[in-house]
């Protein structure tokens, strides 16, 4: 038994709610996340190479993908937070009532874009 | 307290130290990506930013090696297979960070 782990059943075989929803994007953008995370590696790493080469960055931040790769990756992280605070009150007990699940669910949803907007906006105005 | 107990100890403690930390890189995030190389390489360099970044690379590699690594654990069959892949994850989310934090000690001099 130890080693004959169940697996899980492949998703298309469960009715969409919010729960599946959020728990499935939770996984993708974990994912992402990670190789988001390697690339601001490589980000760091290109500071060795000196002013002149960074000028490359600089330039790929200025294009569409570059914009969108940063609001992507504000609203990738901000999502994740959201999902793992929600999933830290489960730790402790609370919000396992399908009603309070599918509102947190929501708010997971809807915060998330709230707070990019918010973030990006702290940008903007400052 | 068996091996997947701990596991999800380690994940809980993690993804809460995370949580603040990611907020923080966000903030910092929107306000410099698009800043010239020295105000960059500065932000990266001095102190409190350099320390923070350094936790935030090591927690965010370490949630994920354990988070990925149960994602493996549901989706695939194979034992072999799960096994490379559990390896190759653990090995990079220790290769990656510690070169960061190499590079960065290196930019700091």
């Amino acid at each position: 038994m130890k080693d004959k782990n169940p697996l899980s059943p492949h998703i298309q075989i469960y009715n969409w709610h919010i729960s599946s929803l959020i728990s499935i994007s939770h996984r993708i953008t974990g994912i992402i996340n990670i190789i988001i995370i390697t690339l601001i590696c490589f980000w760091v790493s290109l500071l060795l190479l000196g002013s002149s080469n960074y000028e490359l960055v600089q330039n790929f931040f200025e294009t569409f993908i570059g914009k969108f790769f940063i609001v992507g990756t504000v609203w990738s992280f901000s999502f994740q937070a959201l999902c793992e605070i929600r999933h830290l009150f489960w730790d402790l007990g609370y919000g396992f009532e399908l009603k309070t699940s599918n509102i947190t669910g929501l708010a997971v949803i809807f915060g998330s874009f709230i707070f990019t907007i918010l973030i990006l906006g702290k940008n903007i105005i400052l | 307290m068996i091996g997947a107990t701990k596991k999800w100890i380690f994940l809980k403690v993690s993804s809460a130290i995370l949580v603040p930390l990611i907020l923080w890189f966000l903030l910092n995030l929107v306000s410099f990506y698009d800043k010239s190389y020295e105000e960059v390489l500065l932000f990266f360099t001095s102190q409190p930013s350099k320390f923070i970044f350094s936790l935030f690379i090591i927690f965010a590699y370490f949630y994920s090696a354990l988070s990925i690594s149960e994602v493996f654990e549901d989706y695939i069959e194979n034992e072999k297979l799960k096994n490379v892949a559990n390896k190759l994850l653990y090995l990079s989310a220790i290769i990656i960070p510690v070169l960061t934090l190499f590079l960065l000690f290196r930019l700091s001099l």
